[in-house]
């Protein structure tokens, strides 16, 4: 399919008159650098007002353990069966080169290094993401924000920070969890066909991790954990509209905090490369 | 209707004399190039409960959002205490709103907590009392002062329309101001729960002194708690005076809004 630049962008195709002036001509792209401006001046708040006194320890302890226990059987059940099916999937393969004591290392450095990370923080994008999106944008429609303010509360401390903060440590955390969970998943389906004793799988999986492995794929889930966090609650603390905003503003926390995740994977990815070319 | 092309001023002011707490002068605000407040002026003095009145969507929540720094106007004074909003840093701001208190139109409770808690948000992060026992003993007399210390473990969305409204106004009670702007108080409530939340702004005026704006179409409501009554049309006050007074006058205009089918 053939993209259509200048209609993404608003602009006039060749047939029409150059000189004509259209108010809306140039509207994509200032909604765009709106959003960009307005999200970058979030970021900067929220910065600020994290160094700031006083420090909300309390609501950023509820929020953590909100969001790390809401996210645990979701993650549980997905990153076994992630597990199980990229090990049964695999298994194959790796058989017909006569591979199959590989399978371990195999899995845990594509678990560890990418799966992982990823699937777990998409799926924290779209349970976490829309969970703030929606409670925040709830909030601003029923002048809950504004009462806060009112009151002589900070909301973006009060609300923003701490949420902030709590995904950017919380997905980490479930990151390992996920990647445990997979472990278990994927020795299980070694020993749907054969045998491996659980030391054994153990030790093989972590025999093919090494540093450039898991430093990188630790660090860029606190990336992701922070993406999340401040793009859902950028859409939830501005959304508008009434109740169909709030949707809205659920809908392009998950949208934009995934796509967010993508581009910070291939960022992560490039930049590992290059530190492994240099530590080599 | 005749056009009006003059402001109307009919009045008589018991607290005149007394000191002005919110001075208003040429305020102007639009939004979109859509002017909304065209030349706002407006004395608020102590003790004094002052309605405006008029058609929904004039701007009579914009002026009050103004007061206490929720949307900041294009141009003109706002003195509050004898500050000026504009010039406040957030510090200060902050200070402002412990000293005004903010009753919204749809009561703003915060839904993730309990009544208890909802009275406590406030009083924990603007007052240095940090004693369980002191902030219980002003959560129930916050309660006591609306009636409803039953209600204290419940939820919001255990609360009926009247009770919340009631739980709002115990919510800004408890910081003590000086000052309340309720944002129409009597709004989506029958007439008996409305004439019951008008009686309650009455009594917390002359039990604590405060003064008000209060932002409403709702003639009872107006009748039962206005000292004073302004009527804003086209971004600009057009009449000032009593309730009685404004009743009464031979303007069609005036007259026009307390019109009974």
């Amino acid at each position: 399919m053939k993209l259509n630049i200048k209609k993404i962008f608003g602009l006039k195709t060749s047939k029409t008159n150059q000189n004509e002036t259209d108010p809306a001509r140039f509207k994509n792209v200032e909604n765009l650098l709106n959003e960009i401006g307005g999200l970058s001046r979030f970021t900067l708040n929220f910065f600020r007002e994290l160094v700031r006194q006083p420090f909300e320890h309390r609501e950023m302890l509820k929020q953590s353990y909100n969001i790390g226990l809401s996210t645990l059987p979701l993650i549980g059940i997905t990153a076994f069966i992630m597990g199980l099916v990229l090990t049964l999937q695999s298994r194959p393969v790796m058989a017909q080169f006569g591979a199959e004591s590989w399978l371990p290392g195999m899995v845990s450095v594509s678990i560890v290094r990418e799966i992982g990370p990823v699937i777990t923080a998409l799926i924290c994008a779209g349970k976490i993401g829309s969970g703030i999106g929606a409670e925040l944008g709830s909030m601003r429609v029923t002048e809950q924000i504004d009462a806060m303010e009112v009151s002589g509360t900070n909301p973006i401390k009060y609300l923003v920070v701490s949420r902030v903060i709590a995904t950017t440590f919380m997905i980490p955390i479930l990151v390992f969890y996920s990647d445990a969970v997979s472990f278990l998943g994927s020795y299980i389906a070694v020993n749907l066909n054969g045998f491996i004793a659980f030391p054994l799988f153990i030790n093989q999986a972590f025999d093919s991790l090494h540093y450039y492995d898991l430093m990188p794929a630790t660090i860029k889930t606190f990336f992701f954990g922070f993406a999340i966090g401040l793009i859902s609650c950028y859409k939830g603390y501005f959304s508008e509209n009434g109740t169909e905003g709030v949707g809205k503003a659920a809908n392009s926390a998950v949208v934009i905090s995934s796509l967010a995740i993508f581009i910070i994977d291939l960022i992560a990815v490039q930049l590992s490369e290059i530190f492994h070319v240099f530590t080599l | 209707m005749k056009e009006q092309t003059e402001n109307i001023e009919i009045v008589t002011n018991t607290f005149e004399k007394k000191k002005v707490v919110i001075q208003i002068e040429h305020l102007k605000k639009s939004f979109n190039g859509k002017s909304i407040l065209k030349d706002i002026n407006l004395n608020v003095h102590k003790g004094e409960n002052v309605v405006i009145f008029g058609k929904s969507g004039i701007g009579k929540s914009v002026l009050i959002k103004c007061i206490v720094g929720l949307i900041y106007p294009d141009s003109g004074l706002l003195k509050v205490f004898d500050q000026d909003v504009a010039e406040m840093n957030p510090h200060e701001l902050n200070e402002l709103r412990t000293r005004v208190g903010f009753i919204f139109q749809g009561n703003a409770l915060y839904d993730s907590m309990t009544v208890r808690e909802n009275l406590e948000f406030p009083l924990r992060r603007n007052k240095t009392i940090q004693d369980p026992a002191v902030i219980e003993k002003l959560i129930f007399e916050s309660l006591e002062n609306v009636g409803l210390v039953d209600a204290i473990d419940k939820m919001p969305s255990e609360l009926s329309g009247g009770m919340k409204k009631r739980i709002g106004v115990a919510r800004t009670l408890i910081l003590k101001p000086e000052i309340i702007l309720y944002d129409e108080p009597t709004t989506g409530l029958d007439t008996l729960t409305s004439r019951e939340i008008s009686s309650l702004i009455v009594e917390i005026q002359q039990k604590y002194k405060t003064s008000s704006i209060i932002i409403s179409h709702d003639l009872n409501c107006a009748k039962i708690t206005s000292n004073r009554m302004l009527i804003l049309h086209d971004g600009v006050i057009r009449a000032e005076g009593t309730f009685d007074e404004l009743r009464n006058s031979n303007d069609e205009w005036i007259s026009s809004y307390f019109k009974i089918d």
